[in-house]
């Protein structure tokens, strides 16, 4: 179940707009109000669980951590371009961030990443 | 009847969508030329109806219900979502459906053997589908029949149901009462990891590549779903496996070789690009 929601995580937030800019913002309230929410009477089976390392490693935006977790690779690219993009500038832009993901994760070589 | 009249098979990487565009980079013109070659052919072809096959990114369809094959069944459909305008530069469009011939290749009682369609009448459509409609028919005037094909969740169906699928479309389009002039489309890419350890670092597998060239060129079926084992396409990257959306319209072409079979090199990575006109 873990590493489902570590992806159900991811895409809700990565697919809309408002999310990202709330997780941005507030990496670690983000992450604490998404799990205090959850399924209603209309939404009966939207469970909301992290382990306490899943979820630091959200609070932390520390995608080197989600990787090895066993996040799906693809929602974590996109995820985690996501996060950052507000940091571009001329300094800093898309191909860095790709090299800079790309070293991170390559230590830990290719993981189980099927729920 | 109606007439499978064409096949081919394009990239989808949205990347190309702030990229590609006047005046063109130079190792973006080959990609643009064959997006063109093939929108050229669909005109000249006169064709009525798209059947598109490709695989949703995770976005319509989640870890939560994650079919190995649906037909879209519904008469309009929205594209994409807003994180891949945002991420893209994409834009919101809407696509008319074609439930006719949907309810034909998906059936009414008994699922075809070797297929399990499930179906959808409420599908918005991601980059996977947008993003060839939109350089093979930027009109967006063509009505479509959306083929969603598992190649991201595992368990994922064999290669030789991909062969199955157009082995079906083929006779369903064939024995369908209609005028209508079809071509079938199929999304994918060649070798590509994305969010793995190598990521746009030029394609992850230059030999799956050539392979996956010469299955077409050759039109050699047994060939493609024999290279198109679940672990040498996994060992060639994590997405690798939409490359297998193309063995669906090989089959659907009676596995002659291709007109155009290449792959076309750019700044991202290897794209594939495959035209047959008419079936063996």
């Amino acid at each position: 179940m873990t590493k489902y929601m570590i992806d159900k995580f991811m895409r809700a937030v990565e697919m809309s707009d408002d999310a990202v800019s709330r997780y941005v913002a507030d990496p670690a309230g983000f992450v604490d109000e998404w799990l205090a929410g959850g399924g209603t009477p209309d939404l009966p089976t939207d469970d909301r669980v992290l382990t306490p390392e899943e979820r630091d490693a959200f609070a932390a935006v520390d995608h080197a951590a989600l990787y090895a977790l066993g996040a799906h690779p693809y929602l974590l690219w996109h995820f985690i371009e996501a996060a950052h993009t507000h940091e571009f500038g001329d300094g800093f832009g898309w191909r860095d961030l790709v090299e800079r993901y790309r070293a991170d994760v390559a230590p830990h070589g290719h993981v189980d990443y099927i729920p | 009847m109606a007439e499978l009249v064409m096949a081919a098979a394009t990239p989808h990487n949205p990347l190309l969508w702030r990229a590609m565009r006047d005046p063109m980079p130079d190792d973006l013109a080959a990609v643009a030329g064959n997006f063109a070659r093939i929108r050229e052919t669909i005109r000249e072809l006169g064709v009525d109806v798209l059947v598109v096959v490709g695989t949703d990114h995770i976005r319509q369809f989640f870890f939560d219900h994650a079919p190995a094959f649906v037909v879209g069944k519904a008469a309009q459909y929205h594209g994409t979502y807003e994180n891949e305008v945002r991420t893209f530069g994409m834009e919101y469009v809407e696509l008319t459906g074609h439930p006719e011939l949907a309810e034909a290749i998906a059936g009414r009682e008994l699922l075809p053997e070797a297929i399990d369609f499930a179906v959808s009448h409420e599908w918005r459509l991601d980059h996977g589908f947008v993003i060839p409609l939109q350089y093979l028919r930027p009109e967006l005037d063509l009505p479509i029949v959306p083929i969603h094909t598992n190649a991201t969740l595992p368990p994922l169906p064999s290669p030789r149901r991909f062969a199955v699928l157009g082995e079906h479309l083929r006779e369903t389009i064939a024995a369908w009462e209609s005028d209508a002039r079809v071509a079938l489309i199929t999304s994918g890419h060649m070798a590509t990891d994305v969010g793995g350890p190598r990521q746009f670092a030029g394609s992850p597998d230059p030999e799956f590549d050539a392979d996956a060239v010469a299955w077409m060129r050759d039109g050699d079926l047994e060939g493609a779903v024999d290279g198109c084992r679940f672990d040498r396409v996994m060992a060639a990257g994590n997405v690798t496996y939409q490359y297998v959306n193309v063995i669906t319209a090989l089959a659907a072409m009676g596995g002659r070789p291709a007109d155009l079979a290449e792959a076309t090199e750019s700044r991202f990575a290897s794209s594939p690009f495959f035209m047959w006109r008419k079936p063996a």
